[in-house]
């Protein structure tokens, strides 16, 4: 249409793209009514992916639904993790200690750069550069060798607790990620060689899909979409949480809101992730990881099986109705997940399980801003649109 | 007494000051919990409030965060506290001029479902309230098209309702493959 | 790879021919080329993506050719969790894919309902789709995806009919 291609007049044309298409990473939905090659108007449909995790966050203990969190945005579940914990903490008035603060922060930036990672992989690979998708996974296949060593596990996590993490980082740990984060950087590069000042990736995501700033506002975008417009909102400066205001980093933000600076604000983000993870390994405090609260925190293993004890604290902690018992009340908390902010709303009524808990997906505003960036558009640009929110139907759908 | 009394108003947050001088009458009730300022708001005035406070400009709540709801009927302490109202429309608001966070919660009866929709506001809040009338059943009214959202369009029931069982009703086993429209 | 049709019933003759039955040709074929149409909903689909890509590399086992379109491919993946929404969708890509098929179902979500006893979910897409490999694991490891693949040949090699057959000429 911009380009000076004639605009079909015939008939309008409705094309249904997705909930099963390579594009639509999953479980999306759009209906596009087209004219010709132009879009003239997108529905995005969603609820194909929803699970009833707010349901069964009434019916799961406060331990327990770290479990559940995990499955919610599956590129990043440590950074869920690290969301859900802090707002059950917040509402029990408890600050963890200093070294599982850092702990969590380094988790939580090598996740956004799982995150990153994936994300672009994938938009890449939509638009057609299939290099890119093996190299980033080629980083990713290391990043979670460290969270498998650490965790247990390469994706579902579950590794923090409320009141502490797991356990703590395994011996060899700092020199993986130094290794890693000091590679990473050259890693990146290759990727910047190949798309950066591409012509193709450039014509495909340019002026792609853009979005003003108070638009961008308005429809309650956040994360790297929000500062792809040019606003420098970040919770980690805006409202620290856990130590974030102990490390220096830059907000990276773009002008034009479009697929392209979408990318950049990412790319960048990636390095700056990368600062802050040696930061925190520099300045990693010693001293114990959990709390030292029966009331919310387990016992060793060692105690629990060798000490009546350890048993009898574990027993009052796994028991119905013993656990974690936040006070009456309600909390929300906001924390600057890969995609933007991912908020947990928990109402307590006092007992070991929440009365109530809603999820804020960042997800779920980037979709349905998703008309907004489309129509006027081209068909093909949908692909590189969407790839470009990264849009997780997990955290969408709930 | 007095001195300490003057220094107690001079931190209050600026929305509740500005909120009393303009909407005392639309206040049920207010607290501060958490760092978060929390008001409760009658319903048939929530949405000036709620418009007051995105489009005043010394507080401009221009981010609407969140909109969801509580079914407090397993509640008996907040039932009793807002005349039995079963259900609480929770509003989360953000500022990016550094006033910081508020929660606007406004009390909805059973009998009376329904409630003003602030999509002319937050152009975000459209699927918000979708996503609120799908699992809640409240009305928004003024919506310009209100669905359901992640449910199926043929289902019954609202799943996030208390008295809705965890496992469901058997639509998981119950399935007419003819009826849906893929 | 190899002939490993040449087996029970097959000959070598001093020349360059080998006698065999046309089925094990075939499924010597099909074995060695299966076209996945991968069903990724979840996080399972996560891990499918790591199996394609650099490290895992699916490839080895002649499977590289994923088809998004089903009726090009002779194999589902079904990875992920299944709503009630998205059931119609799968039985509908099921029935579109062409004879022969098989179908594999990865991870505790798709085979059981794993985490998620909830009202939107399907408690294992075997109450409606005939499904013949099972993964364990939430989510399983990108090598049970690969024995997953592996047991699927193993199957055609030995010459039994996939899981859906019966269902679809009752």
């Amino acid at each position: 249409m911009q380009g000076g291609l004639e605009r079909a007049t015939g008939e309008k044309m409705v094309l249904n793209f997705g909930p099963q298409h390579p594009a639509t990473h999953g479980t999306l939905r759009i209906v596009l009514e087209l004219d010709g090659e132009s879009v003239l108007k997108a529905t995005p449909h969603a609820g194909y992916l929803h699970t009833g995790f707010e349901k069964l966050g009434e019916h799961l203990d406060y331990n327990q639904y770290i479990v559940v969190t995990d499955r919610m945005n599956y590129l990043s579940p440590l950074s869920n993790n690290f969301g859900y914990v802090l707002a059950v903490e917040q509402l029990l008035g408890l600050e963890v200690t200093k070294r599982c603060q850092y702990i969590r922060i380094l988790m939580a930036e090598l996740s956004r750069l799982a995150d990153h990672l994936l994300w672009l992989g994938t938009a890449a690979l939509d638009l057609g550069a299939f290099s890119v998708f093996l190299y980033s996974f080629r980083e990713r296949e290391k990043l979670y060798s460290i969270f498998e060593k650490t965790t247990g596990a390469r994706l579902t996590t579950s590794y923090t607790r409320v009141g502490g993490v797991l356990r703590d980082l395994y011996a060899g740990c700092e020199e993986d990620v130094r290794q890693f984060v000091g590679n990473f950087p050259k890693a990146l590069k290759e990727t910047h060689t190949l798309l950066t000042r591409n012509r193709i990736w450039m014509d495909r995501t340019k002026g792609v899909g853009a979005i003003s700033a108070d638009d961008a506002i308005n429809y309650g975008l956040t994360g790297p979409c929000l500062r792809a417009t040019g606003v420098a909102h970040d919770i980690r400066k805006a409202e620290p949480y856990s130590s974030y205001d102990e490390v220096t980093f830059d907000v990276p933000v773009g002008t034009n809101g479009d697929a392209y600076d979408r990318y950049l604000v990412r790319m960048e983000e990636m390095i700056q992730s990368c600062g802050i993870v040696t930061q925190v390994l520099d300045n990693m405090p010693d001293g114990p990881v959990n709390l030292e609260d029966n009331k919310v925190t387990m016992p060793e293993k060692s105690d629990a099986y060798g000490h009546i004890e350890g048993l009898i604290h574990h027993f009052k902690i796994v028991m119905d109705g013993h656990g974690v018992q936040p006070p009456k009340g309600e909390h929300y908390c906001a924390t600057e997940s890969p995609n933007g902010e991912l908020g947990f709303y928990i109402v307590s009524d006092g007992s070991g399980t929440a009365y109530r808990i809603r999820i804020r997906p960042p997800s779920f505003f980037h979709f349905q801003a998703l008309p907004n960036m489309l129509e006027g558009g081209m068909v093909s640009d949908t692909v590189a649109v969407l790839g470009s929110l990264n849009v997780i139907a997990g955290e969408l759908d709930r | 007494m007095n001195e300490e009394k003057e220094v107690e108003e001079q931190s209050k947050p600026l929305v509740l000051e500005k909120l009393e001088t303009h909407h005392s009458d639309a206040l049920l009730a207010q607290d501060e919990a958490r760092g978060t300022i929390v008001v409760v708001v009658r319903k048939d005035q929530a949405y000036a409030v709620l418009e007051y406070l995105k489009t005043d400009p010394e507080l401009a709540y221009t981010y609407l965060v969140d909109v969801t709801a509580v079914d407090n009927s397993q509640m008996e302490s907040e039932l009793m506290q807002f005349d039995y109202a079963r259900f609480m429309v929770v509003y989360q608001l953000y500022s990016y001029q550094g006033q910081g966070r508020v929660r606007v919660k406004v009390p909805v009866h059973e009998n009376d479902l329904s409630i003003t929709s602030v999509t002319g506001l937050w152009q975000g809040a459209n699927w918000l309230e979708r996503e609120t009338y799908d699992m809640f059943g409240i009305n928004f009214d003024g919506h310009p098209d209100l669905r359901r959202i992640l449910m199926p369009d043929d289902f019954e029931g609202h799943p996030l309702r208390k008295d809705y069982p965890l496992r469901g009703r058997g639509e998981r086993e119950r399935f007419n493959f003819d009826k849906q429209n893929v | 790879m190899g002939l490993d049709f040449v087996g029970q019933g097959a000959g070598q003759t001093d020349g360059n021919i080998i006698t065999t039955t046309i089925d094990k040709v075939v499924n010597w074929g099909r074995k060695n080329s299966l076209w996945p149409m991968p069903f990724g909903t979840a996080c399972c689909a996560i891990e499918m993506m790591a199996t394609l890509a650099s490290k895992f590399d699916l490839s080895r086992f002649g499977s590289e050719a994923i088809r998004f379109s089903p009726r090009q491919s002779d194999l589902l993946i079904v990875s992920g969790r299944i709503s009630i929404k998205m059931m119609p969708v799968l039985k509908r890509i099921y029935d579109q894919m062409p004879d022969p098929k098989w179908v594999i179902s990865m991870g505790a979500c798709a085979s059981c309902g794993g985490v998620f006893d909830t009202y939107t979910l399907i408690q294992g897409v075997d109450q409606f789709i005939p499904v013949d490999v099972y993964i364990p694991g939430c989510p399983p490891r990108p090598e049970d995806l690969i024995d997953a693949v592996l047991q699927v040949q193993q199957k055609i090699t030995s010459g039994a009919s996939p899981k859906g057959v019966e269902v679809i000429y009752e």
